[in-house]
């Protein structure tokens, strides 16, 4: 069941992503919506599942760009780990937690793919990363509030069901 | 060693399966390029594709709503654009008219012509007055006619400091000494109401029977009473009745009063020496000018 919804959440996260992101750009950064799906999969799923998950979903990114497959595949599956490794050690009832671990997970998930897709042009790599990453990361993790809003309302369980604590 | 991460790896399910993950994925990113084409074209196909159509499609819809809108707007604007074009070109066919008038008013006459804007017609189908914007500051003073190129429009009935008001001739107040042009027949014309034509009529009473009247014959002011110069034109004779004394002349007014906007006032005096001329002989230049290019003439 919980797979079936996480699914489901993937294919609105792709779609968010290609169709709403480019919408809602600020200064040439984007909000992530895939990092956002997988951080918060590892809350709720927990470390395998978040990984797989995360695996599996930026393998089907991937396919857009056949010269870079296994990119996305790789620094999603590692967030998905590192996050479910943050979440077990905070509270993860925190809204500052949550948005720092948001953060985190989307600079993460920045750096991974930039230094992959830069690697022979490190310069270019730094350029990047400061220019979009950061601005990025925060702009993803400002979604934290979004979620924790509508886990207030007690949405959030009729999205992703029961939480594993 | 291995045995060593083989034994961590079995304790941590969590741990094996990233690195199982990472591992993956690096593979993938070593594919040939073929390879990884193949790859692609497999979970295009099946997966990214059709969600990436239909993020296509929710993208298209909202441009084709955002494009609705936008062209929705252009259109108000074309539209409220050209009922401005529509109205300056009936002014523009208006002022053309009242210019061609102005330049084939009898210049022996000299007669000051003062142009004014009908701003207010009191009254329901019947036009009972008018407001002209004009008044004492320009000169007028009551009882100067009024007239359009068409015909005799009234008389100024007040005045005021810088507007008038215009009695018409479909006024029941008003009476216009007039002549039938063909027959010289004289009489004083006063308004008719319940006709059926829309310029409105009016009656010349108490004519001598068996005059020579016939319809269509054109009614002009006869320059008795004092008020209006002789020759401006009033209507047409579209019937008369014969009595055993009288006559009756039922005559269409050559002005349709309720769509009168430009007007001229003849205050009677003599044009500044020289102006009104300099002002016909431009006017008349450019007609001219303007009719040759019509015609293509050089």
């Amino acid at each position: 069941m919980r797979t079936g919804r996480f699914a489901a959440l993937a294919i609105a996260a792709v779609i968010l992503d290609s169709a709403v992101a480019p919408e809602i750009e600020i200064l040439g950064a984007r909000p992530d919506f895939l990092v956002l799906l997988v951080a918060y999969g590892a809350l709720v799923l927990g470390a395998r599942p978040a990984t797989i998950g995360g695996f599996i979903l930026g393998l089907i990114v991937d396919a857009e760009h056949p010269e870079y497959l296994g990119l996305h595949a790789l620094s999603l599956s590692v967030i998905g780990f590192a996050s479910a490794a943050a979440w077990e050690h905070l509270v993860r009832g925190s809204l500052f937690v949550q948005i720092c671990v948001l953060f985190g997970a989307a600079l993460l998930h920045d750096l991974i793919y930039y230094l992959v897709y830069y690697r022979n042009h490190l310069d270019m790599f730094a350029r990047f990363f400061v220019r979009f990453g950061l601005i990025g990361a925060a702009y993803t993790a400002a979604f934290a509030v979004v979620i924790y809003i509508l886990a207030q309302a007690r949405t959030w369980r009729a999205i992703v069901g029961g939480t594993r604590v | 060693m291995l045995a060593q991460l083989s034994r961590v790896l079995r304790g941590n399910r969590e741990l094996s399966t990233l690195l199982f993950c990472v591992a993956l994925s690096i593979v993938c990113l070593s594919l040939p390029p073929g390879a990884k084409e193949f790859v692609s074209s497999v979970l295009s196909g099946t997966i990214l594709g059709p969600v990436q159509r239909l993020s296509t499609a929710i993208v298209q819809r909202g441009r084709v709503q955002e494009e609705n809108a936008a062209l929705r707007r252009i259109a108000i604007e074309l539209m409220t654009e050209r009922s401005a074009l529509v109205d300056y070109r009936y002014e523009n066919e208006r002022l053309r008219e009242l210019v061609g008038f102005l330049v084939a008013f009898p210049k022996e006459e000299l007669a000051e012509m003062i142009p004014a804007r009908v701003t207010a017609m009191p009254g329901g189908r019947v036009v009972e007055s008018m407001k002209i914007d004009k008044g004492h500051w320009d000169r007028l003073e009551p009882d100067m006619p009024v007239v359009v190129p068409s015909g005799l429009v009234g008389k100024i009935a007040s005045i005021f400091e810088d507007e008038s008001l215009i009695e018409p001739l479909t006024s029941a107040s008003s009476g216009v000494s007039v002549m039938t042009e063909r027959g010289r027949v004289r009489g004083v014309v006063k308004p008719r109401f319940g006709g059926g034509s829309r310029r409105g009529t009016c009656e010349i009473a108490y004519v001598q029977a068996r005059s020579d009247v016939r319809e269509g014959d054109l009614v002009v002011t006869s320059g008795l009473g004092g008020v209006y110069p002789a020759g401006i034109t009033v209507g047409r004779v579209v019937g008369a009745v014969e009595g055993p004394l009288t006559m009756s002349i039922e005559v269409e007014f050559a002005v349709d009063f309720s769509t009168v906007e430009q007007v001229f006032v003849l205050t009677g005096r003599t044009g500044v020496p020289g102006e009104m001329d300099e002002l016909r002989k431009r006017l008349l230049m450019e007609l001219n000018s303007e009719r040759a290019a019509l015609e293509g003439r050089p």
